[in-house]
């Protein structure tokens, strides 16, 4: 195979390093340094794809982000990934690459009737039909739709690539390397700043590597290469090519992606794949300099129709003819250069330029070159249907109304440029009101809305002289502002030509009769005729002309189409563009990959996983463990073929009848220090704190202040000043946040400190029956008789040399106690329970065990503490002091909080207790009831009692106070459960607590 | 991301903050007694203003103090802070 | 008014679709109406039509500020859903899929209602447990759902992360198959065109300046573009509900807050259900253009900005990874912000006021696309009648001094976390 279209000489490709990749299945050769979109136009691929609505074919537009049309699915590394612009990958060995949103091939696609059906597909189409029969809609009409759109196609494989983040701060970062921000770099630099050059292309120097121009008596691209050498050497700059500036968010923090392998056949080891660097900037230099603007005509969609300035690239960069007989149509003096980079390689164009009598310096040398120029004249219409092979063109009037009658010329591609629009993306993205800009048709950053400072064609600015200058100034004035340093530049020699107006001129009329399509936004397939359509039904806002036929709307966010699409609305609608609007800019600025923005946080690290110093124990002793919150606890501990429910009735049952202990770690905890501590406890919790005495816990419930439970749990006091709170595992962080709100924020005079030590305590609940003995010879220097130690009692203790404190508190409602060590002693502490524990038959038990245990016994947790439910609901509204006023207590006056027939909780049990009660179920009074049927409460939890071998559950009842003993329906329709059941009392074990204080 | 200048330990990254709400909102005093309005006006009910916004933060990931923040909720931008006791003129 | 049909497009197709009639007209405001809509969102638009339809009352103006359908319900994912755990949310957002099923007809304009169910994955036994207690109270209610084990969910979504590299692995899910999606722009307009055809004067470009209310009554509004009298207004604005409540001297029990979407390139059909994490708080689903839209918590602080921050939106699509893995190689196209009126307990308001003949329609959260007929439909009853229907009865702005809160979510009143 031979590059057909790659010129003997010139670009910047390694030539000495040929690459091959295949494109459809067939073998193709590049260079290194190729894109994907340069190698292919070499090797004379001109159709990559079809457009997303009328499936048209689609060749190539740009040579960078703007690319509408060349968008591929790739291969690389055994992965692959939809969507990518062939004009933004860079070739190498081995790529792989195929067309999509089209079947069976791109050549032959069956989605091509849309394009003849076209007429009956205006825009909005769909809004007005596919709508009988009424159930078509879903079942027959949307598959087809979203079978026809979505071009590439998702691997649904787990990325296997790593994506990093990097956090920086500088003085200074530049986004753009073209002439202002390799200027405004420079000479920020030498004053010291701290720099960072971003450049979003694998090449630095922007423009200056396509532009015709002289510095210092070097070439454009000489003189970037200089500048890029010398900053690349400074310890205060950091460069960094293949990567975009892609937001501007609050206090000027930006974000930019640097692809890092994307260019390379696999990530290197310890590689990621992207970098996304959030770099917080004193200053922000926007230098992204701007893109070109097509003209539209007939057909425009053509493949071969190609922004000039892309066709220049392609040549100066690649090496590459995009075309061999071009056609150059331009209302600008920019459509010149191409052609006599043309010219240069011994290709003959024409020119076509749109206006009557243009003078200036690169005409004439056009002119001398023997190029043919015909002024005053216009593309009509592109003709062939997979690649330009002829134009239709014309005469123009003056006054751009009529055309002439019209000519075909022979040609194999139009080089398209109807001027300059600055990229004024992240300036808007910053706050920046833009404003439009007449003497370039085109919207400009206005007053800097954060530190954020727009230079050179980004700002409107055309010529090399005045734009080297303000970036100069700019990175001199900025820089020294922060650095007091002042290092004078000498500004260099700068010779360019200087170029005549451009012509207000961006839409070819349509001859008489004819109806060519033509097209504004090419990858959506948006034409003049769709907005047209639009403003004649009234959707006249430019927000709703762009939603009713999706111009702008593809993935180059209409990056070529935005600004014609307005200059369109505001012809027809007679007014001014800025008039009409222009959408404001949101991140990102091209489609950012998912991956880099989520980064290392992926599979296991998705969240952070925390573990009790015990945790090792438990998995050598077949744990199995369940999510708590971001903590891992055990759930049972696996005895031979068990399963959970097996396993954890004979955890409890060994509680009730032995001794258990349980890993109460993950419980929050709070040391609470100060002269003001009770008072804290006196106004946080709902009963009364001063007069605890030291050595004894209490329990306690908090309320937010809208009446609501909030947390549970016991507090101790250690010493006079000294507390220790414990709360549930789930509310630990906010309990602490809490309390620390209303110590600083609210009642500040108070003298209290409080930190969190949840991680400084290991905890084991020793529970059961012959927990005192198994304490005994844990401790067997302290009296932990129930006289030395009574029920809510806390000492402190030594555990065979390791400080330990011992709290007599009860969760499972057996004869309990509380041990806690310091977190390194936690593994020592529970290996001395499991020994010294054997002859009382210990076994260790998980939180299903803890639940069976807790809902027997009526004790409330987090599925009745649900964020809805009041103290009354709980049945712990004994626990409410009438004396003292505490957080939340004025809400509880409120109608629905006081009203008769309040929610309770209750026990439930079935009739035949047998069956099992689903957790979640509702309970009604008459089970076939039409629906919607009444529910009077839901069962919030369900056990296996040990205590009397039957289901019991516990539920938050409407009126439960009065529903004792009545009979009800249980029912689970999702699981298709209909259980009578009698409502007990909650407290099904030892009502009367006895256990507890044995 | 917005940079919040935590009058104990300098500007730091929003990712170290949790908010907390209308500052200006004040818990009435305990024991005292309210009409049911003043108590709705504390518990539920905010004038969420657009533009200047004083706000409670807390710098939770840093030295956990509760912070007073003057934010512009309709642009983001942060005119000052405060400690949370502080007193501001207006 | 012309009739939306596959016969009136192929009739247009030959005259170049240069016959089309307005969607809707472009009036000036008249002296005086009947009921004064304030907010041309989908809400206002909504309650505009039934005000004409079900209750003959055409003398309307909808005031919009900017252009109709501009707020929150061209801003938002799309999901259309009843799965409420709570009667007062259950049995009116039910009323509203009824609305939902029959809109594209009802509207003559396609609004691409996609029954296509969506799916509350679990990932602990505790949680399907809530779920199920959702799921039945729904199934009481008469809403359909099913709970679906491990192997069901897998069966249904595939791609979501059913391997032993997760963190949080897949329980089971609630699934609520009647829900889906509705092309939102398309609701905002097919009520303008109908509104509009009916006699609703859709005025846009008008910025309500001030009320104009004596004695407890209000009489008519100031606006940029002239007074208006009226004897009755309904506040519709919800996102803006509290800048104009100060001009009224009220002060609600809502934050203004912003909420961030996005929506990756489009790709070939992958996804076609919703799906939502339940570690966390993430939700998806497959447009008919091929993107993927997404989103999740709120930045979490008051806004007014319709401009978010990357860590929200980092924090959601690392959900989204925990979830479904393979959306690690799409890109993210698009981003924006839409602001939210978040009320103290995650319910709305649809409610008389201490002054009479003005309506608040308001505290919408997170759920107000999928409200829009349901929330018109009450609004106009309840305008119309000067009484709440017992749809709404639930949605009553005094249910924060009585206690009688709708907290589908249990977090209180830090709406920021909600």
């Amino acid at each position: 195979m031979t590059q057909k279209f790659r010129l003997e000489n010139g670009g910047l490709i390694n030539r000495d390093k040929k690459l091959s990749f295949k494109f459809n299945g067939k073998t193709h050769y590049g260079y290194e340094g190729d894109t994907l979109a340069s190698a292919l136009i070499a090797n004379g691929v001109h159709l990559v794809g079809r457009s997303f609505k009328y499936h048209r074919p689609r060749g190539f537009f740009g040579a960078g982000v703007d690319e509408p049309y060349a968008i591929v699915q790739l291969y690389r590394n055994n992965e692959t990934e939809p969507n990518i612009k062939a004009t933004e990958q860079e070739l190498f060995e081995g790529l792989e690459a195929k067309s999509v949103n089209c079947w069976p091939s791109v050549n032959f696609d069956i989605g091509a009737i849309n394009n003849f059906l076209k007429i009956f597909l205006p825009a909005g189409f769909y809004y007005k039909t596919f709508m009988w029969p009424k159930s078509f809609w879903y079942r027959i009409y949307e598959p087809f739709i979203r079978k026809a759109a979505g071009l590439g196609v998702a691997s649904t494989k787990h990325d296997k690539e790593r994506y990093e983040h990097k956090y920086e701060y500088c003085d200074l970062l530049i986004a753009g390397s073209g002439p202002s921000g390799l200027a405004s770099a420079y000479a920020a630099a030498k004053n010291g700043a701290r720099v960072i050059l971003a450049e979003d292309k694998p090449r630095f120097g922007g423009s200056l590597l396509t532009s015709d121009v002289n510095i210092g008596n070097q070439s454009g691209e000489d003189w970037a290469n200089g500048i890029i050498a010398e900053l690349k050497e400074m310890p205060n700059v950091v460069v960094k090519n293949r990567s975009q500036v892609f937001g501007y968010y609050d206090h000027n923090m930006l974000v930019m992606s640097e692809k890092v392998s994307d260019h390379l056949p696999k990530t290197k080891k310890h590689h990621p794949k992207q970098r996304l660097w959030y770099i917080r900037a004193k200053e922000v230099l926007i230098s992204s300099g701007s893109i070109e603007r097509p003209i539209v005509f007939g057909n425009n969609d053509t493949p071969g129709v190609m922004l000039s300035s892309a066709a220049k690239e392609y040549l100066k960069v690649y090496g590459v003819l995009v075309g061999k007989n071009p056609l150059v149509f331009t209302n600008n003096d920019s459509g010149y250069e191409t052609a006599i980079e043309f010219k240069k390689n011994g290709i003959n164009p024409i020119i076509l330029d749109t206006r009557v009598n243009p003078q200036s310096e690169i005409i004439d040398e056009a002119i001398n070159l023997g190029i043919k120029i015909k002024f005053s004249y216009v593309v009509v219409a592109a003709q062939g249907y997979k690649k330009v092979c002829s134009a239709d063109i014309a005469k123009i009037s003056d006054n751009k109304k009529q055309l002439g009658t019209i000519e075909n010329i022979k040609c194999d591609c139009i080089c398209v440029s109807g001027f300059w629009t600055p990229t004024i993306h992240l300036a808007s993205q910053s706050g920046n009101k833009t404003k439009f800009k007449e003497e370039i048709d085109a919207f400009v950053p206005g007053t800097s809305k954060q530190n954020e400072t727009t230079l050179g064609a980004a700002n409107g600015i055309f010529t090399l002289e005045e734009t080297l200058k303000s970036s100069f100034t700019a990175g001199q004035d900025l820089s020294k502002k922060i650095t007091n340093k002042d290092n004078k530049i000498s500004f260099p020699n700068v010779v360019e030509k200087i170029s005549s107006q451009h012509d207000k001129f961006w839409c070819v009329p349509l001859p008489k009769g004819k109806n060519y399509k033509r097209f504004l936004d090419f990858q959506n397939d948006v034409a003049v005729s769709d907005i047209e359509i639009a403003l004649k039904e009234g959707y006249r806002s430019i927000e709703h002309v762009k939603r009713y036929t999706t111009l702008g709307m593809a993935t180059d966010q209409g990056k070529t189409s935005n600004l014609n699409g307005l200059q369109l609305v505001s012809d027809i609608e007679n007014k001014v563009v800025p008039a009409v609007g222009h959408t404001t800019f949101r991140p990102p600025y091209t489609p950012i990959s998912i991956g880099a923005i989520v980064g290392r946080e992926v599979g296991k690290h998705s969240k952070p996983t925390r573990k009790s110093p015990m945790h090792s124990w438990h998995e050598k002793n077949n744990a199995v463990f369940v999510d708590a919150g971001v903590w891992l606890r055990p759930r049972y501990y696996k005895q031979g073929n068990e399963n959970l429910f097996e396993a954890s009735k004979r955890e409890a049952k060994n509680v009730r009848t032995n001794v258990g202990v349980c890993d109460v770690t993950t419980l929050g905890k709070i040391d609470i220090k100060g002269p003001d501590a009770a008072e804290l406890l006196n106004r946080v919790y709902t009963n009364a704190w001063l007069k605890l005495p030291v050595g004894k816990a209490r329990y306690g419930v908090m309320l937010r202040e809208d009446g609501i439970v909030m947390d549970d749990g016991t507090t101790t006091r250690i010493s006079e000043n000294h507390y220790h709170m414990t709360t549930t595992t789930a509310q630990a962080a906010n309990v602490l946040s809490h309390l620390e709100y209303y110590l600083q924020v609210v009642w500040p005079e108070l003298n209290v400190n409080v930190v969190s030590t949840t991680e400084q305590w290991a905890g084991a609940a020793i529970a059961g029956p012959k927990s005192r003995k198994l304490l005994e010879k844990l401790f067997p220097n302290n009296d932990v008789s129930n006289e030395g130690l009574p029920f809510m009692g806390y000492t402190e203790a030594e555990l065979f040399g390791v400080k330990a404190r011992i709290f007599r508190i009860s969760f499972s409602g057996e004869l309990a106690y509380e041990v806690n060590v310091e977190s390194d002693n936690g593994q020592f502490m529970w290996e001395k329970i499991i020994e010294l524990g054997q002859e009382f038959q210990v076994q260790p038990y998980g939180t299903e065990a803890l639940s069976t245990l807790r809902i027997e016994m009526g004790h409330v947790a987090g599925s009745e503490l649900d964020g809805r439910t009041i103290s009354y609901d709980t049945s712990l509204e004994g626990l409410i002091s009438k004396k003292k006023d505490f957080i939340g207590k004025r809400s509880l006056n409120r109608e629905a909080f006081t009203s008769g027939d309040r929610q309770k909780i209750v026990g439930v049990v079935p009739l035949d207790k047998k069956t099992s009660i689903p957790e979640g179920s509702h309970l009604v009074k008459d089970a076939k009831a039409p629906l919607p049927n009444k529910k009077l409460g839901h069962i919030s939890a369900s056990c296996w009692s040990v205590e009397y071998d039957n289901p019991f559950s516990l539920a938050i009842l409407k009126d439960g106070k009065n529903m004792i003993g009545e009979k009800l329906f249980v029912m689970s329709p999702l699981k298709n459960k209909v259980i009578p059941v009698e409502i007990v009392s909650s407290h099904y074990v030892d009502p009367k607590g006895e256990r507890v204080r044995s | 991301m917005l940079h919040i200048k935590c009058p104990y330990c300098g500007m730091r990254s929003q990712n170290e903050f949790s908010y907390g709400g209308d500052a200006s909102v004040k818990r009435p005093e305990l024991n005292k007694e309210i009409s049911d309005e003043e108590w709705d006006n504390f518990v539920y009910n905010r004038k969420s203003l657009r533009g200047k916004h004083l706000e409670l933060w807390q710098h939770l990931s840093g030295c956990r103090q509760w912070i007073k923040v003057e934010r512009d909720t309709a642009t983001h931008e942060i005119f000052n802070t405060y400690k949370a006791d502080e007193e501001i003129s207006q | 008014m012309q009739k939306y049909s596959i016969f009136n497009l192929v009739k247009n197709a030959f005259s170049n679709h240069e016959n089309w009639d307005l969607a809707w007209k472009d009036p000036t405001p008249k002296e005086e109406y009947d009921v004064v809509i304030i907010g041309g969102g989908g809400h206002g638009l909504a309650t505009a039509y039934y005000l004409a339809k079900e209750h003959n009352i055409t003398k309307v103006a909808i005031i919009e500020k900017g252009w109709i359908g501009g707020g929150n319900v061209g801003r938002n994912t799309t999901i259309i859903r009843s799965n409420y755990m709570h009667d007062e949310n259950a049995l009116f957002s039910e009323f509203g899929m009824d609305l939902w099923r029959k809109m594209s007809q009802d509207l003559n304009y396609n609004v691409m209602f996609s029954p296509r169910g969506i799916i509350n994955l679990a990932h602990s036994d505790a949680q399907m447990n809530a779920y199920a207690r959702r799921g039945n109270s729904m199934r009481l209610n008469g809403i359909d759902a099913v709970l679906l084990n491990r192997e069901q969910v897998k069966e249904i979504i595939p791609m979501a992360d059913f391997s032993e590299n997760v963190r949080f692995p897949i329980f089971g899910g609630l699934m609520q198959p009647s829900a889906g999606t509705a092309r939102h722009d398309a609701v905002a307009w097919g009520y303008a065109r109908q509104a509009d055809s009916m006699g609703v004067d859709i005025i846009q470009n008008c910025e309500v300046t001030g009320f104009d209310v004596t004695a407890g009554k209000i009489n008519g509004i100031r606006t940029s573009r002239g007074n208006i009298k009226t004897k009755k207004v309904g506040l519709c604005v919800a996102g803006s509900t509290n800048i104009l409540a100060e001009k009224l001297n009220m002060t609600l029990p809502i934050e203004t807050h912003l909420l961030q979407a996005c929506v990756s390139e489009p790709v070939k059909p992958i996804l076609d259900r919703v799906v939502t994490f339940g570690a966390g708080h993430f939700y998806i689903s497959q447009s008919d253009k091929g993107e993927m839209v997404m989103g999740g918590d709120l930045d979490g602080y008051n806004s007014y900005a319709q401009r978010g921050n990357l860590p929200t939106l980092q924090h959601v699509l690392t959900e989204g990874i925990a979830m479904m893995p393979f959306l690690s190689k799409l890109k993210m196209l698009r981003t924006w912000g839409g602001i939210m009126d978040m009320s103290m307990d995650g319910s709305p308001i649809i409610d008389k006021t201490h002054i009479d003949g003005l309506y608040l329609n308001c505290g919408w959260c997170y759920g107000g696309f999928k409200a829009t007929p349901a929330s018109g439909w009450t609004f106009a009853h309840t305008i119309a009648q000067d009484r709440v229907h017992e749809l709404n009865a639930g949605f009553s702005l005094n249910r924060f001094s009585t206690g009688y809160l709708i907290d589908e979510k249990g977090l209180g009143t830090k709406t920021w976390i909600s």
